[in-house]
């Protein structure tokens, strides 16, 4: 099948693309689509923003013990179950994610409405999970301000936790616009880079998974 | 026989020739003429088909095996050696990392370009950091 575009081109008016069964899109400069560059330009500076956050956890690791802050440790709080069912129901929510974009290529509107729907639930029993997490620690006396491990670990998770409560936001405002009728099928592309997005998170949980709570403390 | 009828009726059409048609009817439609899976058409700008919903599952699963393994890898801790048990991590997550973004973000089907730059992000954030961790690891212990 020929691509969408063949050449750069200025034109700004819409081109049918070839053999996309009634794709259209903007023809752009760089001959890809401008939605899409731009969310992996954004993704990529993603990278950069949670490797902050991620490399500064590995700098204080261990450190409250090396000069006696008070408060719980790692070990003491987590909840390695519980942890790995929340982390699976974010894993799954990437598949109902992407069920969804081949719903809406399909023109399966019905099935479109109810993978991104599972998708938001998902993001939110992830997010319901981290408040319940939160909470514990705060019971078990750690919090922001506790010692290294409480700033760096609520920063880190909290700020994740925030990244996919924007993208639970923007999965709603789209299931509004097929239940009002203004998502078609050749609106897929906003499906998919909401999709982007979504993988995102999700595979920067399981960086952060790994790394914060899985890998052995001493 | 009419475009309805073949079952290529495009989005663009669909809109132009059924002006009066609520959207229950529009679904039902689009429902009965929708193509097979394995017709899945390609979003402007990709230089391969989708993958079936069916891989899409089959990802998943594998996912989740790789999940369970990196938790059960969990508690063997003190059982195995830690660095193998840290390399044995890592390689997991890795390729959980990958699987999502080849299949899912489907780095696999678009253009290359799109990988290149989230790759230049990656790939940036680890020297600096890998960098800065270098640098300051040794140093903020007296400095607390």
């Amino acid at each position: 099948m020929a691509q969408a575009i063949a050449a750069p081109s200025d034109s700004t008016e819409l081109v049918p693309a070839a053999g996309d069964h009634g794709h259209a899109h903007h023809a752009t400069n760089t001959g890809v689509s401008n939605a899409k560059l731009g969310m992996w330009v954004f993704l990529s500076s993603e990278a950069l923003f949670f490797g902050a956050f991620i490399s500064t956890y590995f700098l204080y690791r261990g450190r409250d013990e090396e000069v006696g802050n008070p408060g719980p440790r790692p070990r003491e709080v987590y909840d390695i179950a519980f942890t790995s069912v929340t982390s699976f129901v974010l894993l799954m929510s990437s598949l109902t994610m992407v069920l969804a974009l081949a719903a809406i290529q399909r023109g399966d509107h019905r099935r479109l409405r109810i993978w991104l729907l599972a998708t938001a639930f998902f993001g939110m029993v992830f997010i319901g999970g981290q408040v319940f997490e939160f909470t514990e620690f705060y019971r078990e006396g750690l919090s922001l301000h506790t010692n290294l491990f409480g700033s760096t670990f609520f920063t880190l998770t909290g700020l994740h936790g925030a990244h996919v409560t924007m993208g639970i936001i923007w999965l709603l405002v789209l299931w509004g616009r097929s239940m009002q009728g203004r998502l078609h099928t050749e609106h897929a592309e906003a499906i998919e880079i909401s999709g982007l997005y979504w993988h995102f998170v999700d595979v920067v949980w399981i960086v952060i998974f790994t790394a914060i709570y899985l890998v052995p403390q001493n | 026989m009419s475009e309805t009828e073949t079952g290529t009726e495009t989005g663009t059409d669909i809109v132009a020739e059924h002006p009066g048609e609520t959207l229950e009817q529009h679904e039902q439609r689009m429902h009965e003429i929708a193509p097979r899976p394995e017709l899945l058409p390609m979003l402007p700008g990709e230089i391969k088909p989708h993958p079936k919903p069916r891989d899409y599952v089959l990802i998943a699963v594998v996912l989740c095996i790789l999940t369970a393994i990196e938790v059960g890898l969990y508690y063997l801790e003190g059982d195995v050696n830690d660095n193998l048990l840290i390399a044995m991590l890592i390689v997991l997550a890795v390729v959980k990392f990958f699987l999502v973004c080849s299949w899912y973000m489907h780095m696999r089907t678009d253009q290359p370009f799109f990988k290149r730059i989230f790759v230049v992000g990656i790939v940036l954030a680890m020297i600096v950091y890998g960098i800065a961790i270098a640098t300051f690891a040794s140093t903020i212990p007296s400095e607390l």
